[in-house]
């Protein structure tokens, strides 16, 4: 008998660490096909920024958007996810930072940790999304070497910065104000978009974007086809983004980044109830297919801030409104004299700002955990504030050094024969665009 | 040459190449931030080279 009970103890014993690691590695298997599905974001992005250039500067736009992801990947090694350990607490060091220092031993394959890589990889490619959304902007008149410099400086140290404090289980905006924005609505997308407004106005409109009156062109992409497919691509890929938002918890329920508990099935509601809602405001608004894709893209980064609690005819209502907005807001930066070729500054900056302040207006009163501070308009605000103020502040600042250098803007010359020839040892179309005839 | 810090596979934690070794360690860290910085550098220098070409009527 007591042997029984010992064989029976010693199969359980055996049984419940065998289920614990059946947990581990389903966690790492969920986080590695959302990286894998993040990377399709930036495929998109490729395609919509191509798509978006003329044909004279299709391949020097390819290459700035990829050499972002290739340069955001090792800094973020370097010094990204230790800044994001490093500063929950505002400007002070954590010290949980030292995991994340790029010789720890966490740092690199170790059978003690099966979740540092996978988060690292996970956090590497929201860095290389960011760069992203500012790399349409700028395109067709950005100096290679500045963009780099931009997109390692945003998607390594800016955007984890405001992570660390909003998107973080003890983020200072968090415990301090109940700040919630479980879709990175702002640390990502508000971010960047605030970002690329503080670069444009320093980088300055294309030749040609604006009149001696100051009313503006409408500078056509040569490929608006490949432009849509890029935006569905780039929504593809936000399952990823947004499957990477929440929390695999071995033998438990899910929980979003601060440990409030939520379900992956919420997750599908909204975010496909506000990208339809957003497809159909920006279709009502425009009737443009360029601004109906943007529009299901701001619909959903309208409901990600609370992906986890709306009920989703409201997320799809709120999505609907941010992408109603957006080609109008992207109308009044170019009353600005801003050029920004995606209107970027309206779909991620606009669509991350309202989807912050929404949470605060419309999802007010959801607890927190730990004794936090519930969700409030206030902490919202504050939230999107500082991330605005982080955003715009860094991304201005940091392009006029680079224009004091001469390192922010091509010469003219070159922008008019186009960054192709000028810098490309390839032609995208050796046989020619040519228009068909009319008859 | 042998990278291994491990000599079985039994308690084994971090076992990436060197990770015994903090001085090899930070030398491969330092050796790609200089290919990283380096290849900043490289590209400014190739694009400035291409500007100047199109400034001087040689494309």
């Amino acid at each position: 008998m007591e042997q029984q009970i010992a064989d029976l103890t010693a199969k359980l014993a055996a049984l419940e660490a065998s289920t614990k690691m059946s947990g581990t590695i389903n966690s790492e298997v969920f986080y590695w096909w959302c990286i894998a599905l993040m990377i399709v974001i930036h495929a998109g992005f490729l395609a919509y920024e191509m798509g978006a250039s003329r044909a004279k500067n299709v391949l020097a736009s390819g290459i700035k958007n990829i050499l972002a992801f290739a340069f955001i990947v090792p800094t973020f090694f370097f010094f990204g996810w230790w800044i994001y350990l490093a500063f929950p607490a505002g400007l002070t060091v954590a010290d949980a930072a030292a995991d994340g220092l790029p010789w720890a031993q966490k740092m690199g394959p170790n059978l003690a940790d099966n979740a540092t890589g996978i988060f690292w990889g996970a956090f590497a490619l929201f860095a290389a999304t960011t760069a992203s959304i500012m790399s349409g902007a700028v395109i067709e008149r950005i100096r290679m070497t500045g963009f780099i410099i931009l997109a390692i400086f945003l998607g390594s140290v800016v955007w984890i910065l405001g992570a660390s404090w909003g998107w973080h289980p003890t983020g200072w905006l968090t415990t301090e104000f109940g700040f919630h924005d479980v879709g990175a609505a702002g640390c990502v997308h508000l971010i960047a978009g605030a970002f690329a407004l503080g670069v444009l106005i320093n980088l300055g409109p294309r030749i040609g974007k604006f009149n001696a009156d100051g009313t503006a062109n409408e500078i056509g992409g040569h490929n608006m086809p490949m432009t849509v497919i890029g935006l569905m691509l780039i929504i593809v890929g936000f399952f990823g983004f947004l499957g990477g938002c929440i929390i695999y918890v071995n033998g438990g329920q899910w929980t979003n980044i601060y440990g409030q508990p939520t379900t992956l099935s919420a997750f599908a509601f909204n975010t496909l109830m506000g990208f339809c809602g957003g497809l159909i405001g920006a279709w009502v608004k425009t009737r443009d297919p360029f601004w109906m894709m943007s529009g299901g893209l701001v619909g959903i980064i309208s409901a990600a801030a609370g992906l986890d609690v709306w009920y989703p005819p409201f997320a799809f209502a709120i999505g609907f409104f941010g992408a109603f907005m957006a080609p109008i807001v992207a109308k009044m930066v170019e009353k600005a004299g801003i050029d920004d070729a995606v209107a970027a500054v309206a779909v991620h900056g606009w669509g991350g700002l309202w989807g912050v302040v929404a949470c605060g207006l419309f999802a007010a009163g959801y607890p927190n955990i730990n004794d936090m501070p519930p969700v409030s308009l206030t902490g919202q605000l504050v939230g999107a504030g500082v991330f605005l103020a982080l955003g715009f502040g860094s991304g201005f600042i940091l392009s006029l050094v680079l224009k004091m250098f001469g390192l922010l803007r091509v010469p003219p010359n070159s922008e008019i024969l186009g960054l192709d020839k000028t810098k490309v040892p390839l032609a995208a179309y050796p046989e020619g665009l040519r228009a068909m005839p009319a008859e | 040459m042998n990278t291994s810090p491990i000599t079985k596979w039994d308690g084994a934690t971090a076992y990436f190449t060197f990770a015994d070794n903090p001085t090899v360690v930070l030398g491969l860290l330092a050796l790609s931030a200089v290919i990283v910085v380096g290849s900043i550098i490289f590209g400014a220098f190739h694009e400035k080279e291409c500007y100047v070409k199109v400034e001087n009527g040689k494309h």
